[in-house]
């Protein structure tokens, strides 16, 4: 067990030093020159409102920018290795398909991490640009930013799933569309009922629950009005990514496993 | 050609690009026919639900951004026409997509209380029923936003409805956190909804509230309208007692001069009382009646 987690921490490492050198992280430099020149043009247009815009921009951006590294890293993880062929050195050691999985999973989530703890610290500071001081508005900015790091999270579990038997373009498209239809999850609900067809109902009842719930982490709206969600509701919340996340990856070892490489 | 030689020449290419293209696209600014008014107000492409809809978890950025296009819709206007006008009487400058721009934003964010305000003034001199309809939109969304039950009780002020009026504050003045003035507010509309001191009271409150620049500016305007109708009164009556006791009307403020410095009204050097915005008030001698100067920024209307 002990041998696994180290295993899986060593594929983690590794594949955020890859993100770095891959220059993932330079989205923050447009983060931070986004969020510079909303702090210092917004007050011109918003018409007193800077510190709903600062947020809303920064918790958006912090989202968007999120999901395509997300996608667009999420579904590389796996391909690279094996279009590198470095897939068949890593397998020549005692390393585990579902080992592999986790710790690219864990590599990237840490990097997501880093990336939304640097646009939280952004948005704080660009808060206390705006407002000249102290803002209450940085205390609940921070639940809302752990609300989008699960939602990443998740993302980048489907992303991965794709991945570990689609092409990367086919694996982004998918991943992008698994979003959209995220977010559209109450409207999957209403359809669930208000289908004429038992059929029609049925389906939209099993896609509604399969898919992920995505608009359950979207609290940038009541964030930049003062409001923060119930710690309930994020541990809630935590615990639907949690167990969606192990189904995902359950799922792409599964498939993964099946894979030959020869 | 060696490579020092290669770097210049594509640094003074990239130069003179650059120029190129600033002075190319300031040829062609020249040159471009006016925006017709029909592409300027075309018919927003998303209804407010769709947009909604549409907006997936960013629906507060979409808002922010239906908002300050209203703003811009509405500046860009005013700048056009060029002329002295009031935030609440903007009625020439056929803002068709106003009404839609702030409802979309209202829909994507129920709980954005601004663009609710700014239906509330802006929109009842083009589409009053539009402004009623958003502001109520807002109480439905916001039950417990007492600043919304002033800006609807402002709008049925303005249309001489005190009745209604009175009816919005008294509710607005039983929500918690309501300041005290909300259920004065009540008592004045239903005993003086048309006196002067009642707009005076709802201009001192909305500038006192507002947090949106342009509103306040307005508020304060109107204000300034108000002391500067009570001036006007009051120099009429200094007039009139001024006919009574010489005989005819004074043919230039000169004249009342020492009068005028004993009620203590501001003067310029050519001893012309001063409005609120520093500007001469204009002597009629032939009707013996005061009137705002050229200069003035006071609002007629």
């Amino acid at each position: 067990m002990d041998r696994t987690l180290f295993r899986i921490i060593a594929i983690a490492r590794n594949a955020f030093r890859e993100a770095v050198r891959d220059r993932v992280l330079y989205n923050l430099v447009l983060f931070v020159l986004l969020l510079t020149a909303a702090a210092i043009f917004i007050g011109e247009l918003s018409g007193g409102q800077e510190r709903k815009i600062i947020v809303d921009l920064g918790l958006s951006a912090m989202l968007l920018f999120g999901v395509f590294i997300a996608i667009f890293v999420g579904v590389g993880l796996v391909y690279k290795e094996i279009e590198r062929r470095t897939i068949y050195a890593i397998f020549a050691k005692p390393v585990g398909r579902g080992e592999f999985l986790v710790g690219k999973y864990l590599g990237l989530c840490l990097t997501l991490f880093v990336n939304v703890v640097v646009m939280g610290l952004g948005v704080s500071l660009a808060l206390l640009y705006v407002s000249r001081g102290w803002d209450p508005l940085i205390v609940n900015l921070w639940p809302a930013v752990l609300l989008i790091y699960l939602e990443l999270m998740i993302v980048t579990g489907v992303a991965l799933l794709f991945s570990s038997f689609s092409s990367p373009a086919l694996s982004a498209l998918l991943t992008f569309f698994v979003f959209i239809i995220g977010h559209f999850s109450a409207d999957l609900k209403s359809l669930s009922v208000s289908m004429g067809s038992t059929a029609a109902r049925w389906l939209f009842a099993g896609l509604y629950y399969l898919l992920p719930n995505l608009a359950n982490y979207s609290f940038i709206t009541p964030t930049a009005h003062g409001h923060a969600p119930s710690a309930g509701f994020i541990a809630a919340t935590a615990a639907y990514a949690l167990v969606y996340i192990t189904v995902i990856l359950a799922m792409a070892t599964l498939v993964f496993s099946r894979r030959n490489f020869k | 050609m060696n490579d020092r030689t290669k770097t210049l020449s594509l640094v003074l290419v990239i130069v003179i690009g650059i120029i190129a293209t600033v002075l190319l696209a300031r040829f062609v600014d020249a040159r471009r026919p006016a925006v017709d008014v029909s592409v300027t107000d075309e018919s927003l492409y998303l209804n407010a639900k769709t947009a909604r809809r549409m907006s997936l978890g960013f629906n507060g950025l979409a808002a922010d951004w239906y908002w300050m296009r209203s703003l811009q819709y509405v500046g860009r206007k005013i700048i056009n026409q060029g002329e002295n006008v009031a935030l609440d009487d903007l009625s020439q400058l056929n803002l068709t997509l106003l009404a839609p721009l702030l409802e979309n934003a209202t829909t994507l964010d129920p709980e954005f209380l601004d663009p609710y305000e700014y239906a509330a003034v802006v929109l009842p001199a083009i589409d009053v029923k539009e402004a009623i309809r958003i502001t109520r939109k807002g109480i439905e969304a916001n039950p417990t936003a007492w600043r919304l039950y002033q800006h609807l009780g402002y709008i049925h002020w303005q249309q001489r409805d005190y009745a209604a009026a009175a009816e919005v504050y008294s509710r607005g003045a039983e929500l918690p956190g309501a300041p005290v003035w909300m259920e004065a507010m009540k008592a004045r509309m239903a005993a003086e909804g048309g006196s002067r001191s009642t707009a005076r009271e709802i201009y001192t409150r909305m500038s006192e509230q507002s947090t949106d620049e342009k509103v306040k500016d307005m508020a304060q305007r109107r204000l300034m309208q108000l002391d500067s109708l009570d001036e006007r009164d009051g120099l009429h009556k200094l007039l009139l007692a001024y006919q009574t006791r010489v005989g005819r009307c004074p043919a230039n403020w000169r004249e009342i001069e020492p009068v005028l410095r004993t009620v203590r009204a501001p003067v310029n050097a050519s001893g012309a009382p001063l409005d609120p915005s520093g500007a001469p008030y204009v002597l009629r001698s032939d009707t013996c009646e005061v009137t705002l100067g050229q200069q003035s920024r006071i609002i007629i209307k």
